[in-house]
């Protein structure tokens, strides 16, 4: 099977969680954000994160993206949202808006569980 | 006495590809000492990148010392022709690697005798999305798109488009024969790189090589100071 890239990025995501969880720590959840211009399949990057976590001690860790849109802004009417995909029509009829996106790819926050006593 | 267990967020705001980013950092800067200007080609399947670097080799035959690093997911085809035309070449088989990443570039560079080089050929693997993301430590992205992919191909990879600092259009001899919409293509590039060069050639007839030669010359005369 070819190696899909998000199985390149699911392993730097593991090797950075590790990185940055105190060692021992029983990580629940991975909060990734990635922009709109990644183009990341999420499901792709969930079923790699399995695969490349299987066995280890991040097994079972929740990987939650935080999956960006893209700008849209109207050169014409001067409207701005957001949507999913770059390519689309404004109201105002104008069919070029101008799509602008973020190419971060951020591991932005770990959650560990911490015994009390 | 109860244990208990409570979940603690820690911030973290990290890339996530940040390994990848300082190998290619490193291999950055060790090519700005040696005053060499590294290309990272990329393209589809079938759009050119091989043919580009075969007529490009014997272009600068002479007037530029290249070196190349092809990657290729199984064969060494690439390296084969490219090695015709050019003594430096290294190959790298990516195995079942849909892209290039920056610790297979340092290695294979390790192989190299980058005496005397001005210009560094890394032709990623043959694919529009997964190379885009992963810095190798180039000074230039180049995109090569063909006209037998279709006009529609900037519009479907945004990224590709939008991380190149030029554009090639390859296969404008056989525009008499097909239905490639350039003013819609260039459109489409616009909306998302408003300045990347867009240069039409031909690998095969050599047409529009004067300006891609000239783009390498100058950027190959800027890296050198």
């Amino acid at each position: 099977m070819l190696r899909v890239h998000e199985f390149s990025i699911a392993e730097g995501l593991a090797a950075q969680v590790l990185a940055n969880a105190p060692a021992g720590a029983h990580v629940r959840d991975v909060e990734i954000r990635i922009g709109a211009l990644r183009g990341l399949e999420p499901e792709a990057l969930l079923m790699c994160w399995d695969s490349v976590t299987f066995g280890t001690p991040l097994a079972g860790a929740t990987l939650q993206i935080d999956q960006r849109p893209w700008s849209i802004r109207c050169s014409q009417c001067g409207r701005e949202w957001t949507s999913p995909v770059p390519f689309v029509s404004c109201q105002c009829g104008n069919a070029t808006p101008v799509p602008s996106g973020g190419d971060e790819l951020d591991l932005v926050a770990i959650s560990i569980d911490e015994e009390e006593t | 006495m109860s244990e208990q267990i409570r979940t603690v967020r820690l911030p973290v705001m990290r890339r996530v590809l940040e390994a990848n980013d300082d190998i290619a950092a490193a291999t950055r800067v060790e090519l700005a000492r040696r005053h060499i200007f590294a290309i990272d080609l990329m393209g589809a399947p079938g759009s050119g990148k091989t043919a580009l670097l075969e007529a490009t080799l014997r272009a600068l035959a002479g007037r530029r010392r290249a070196a190349v690093l092809v990657g290729d997911l199984a064969t060494r085809r690439d390296g084969d022709r490219l090695a015709r035309y050019c003594d430096r070449v290294v190959q790298i088989s990516t195995g079942e690697g849909c892209h290039l990443e920056a610790a297979q570039v340092r290695d294979a560079l390790a192989q190299l005798d980058l005496d005397g080089v001005d210009i560094l050929f890394i032709e990623n693997v043959g694919n529009l999305i997964c190379p885009v993301g992963f810095d190798l430590g180039q000074a230039a992205k180049v995109g090569l798109f063909s006209l037998t992919e279709g006009d529609d191909k900037a519009a479907k990879h945004p990224y590709f488009v939008t991380a190149a600092d030029l554009l090639l259009l390859n296969k404008i001899d056989l525009a008499p024969h097909l239905s490639f919409d350039r003013a819609g293509f260039e459109t489409d590039v616009r909306l998302l790189n408003p300045s990347v060069p867009i240069l039409d050639i031909s690998a095969t007839t050599g047409e529009g090589f004067d300006s891609w030669l000239a783009w390498l010359d100058n950027s190959a005369a800027a890296a050198s100071t």
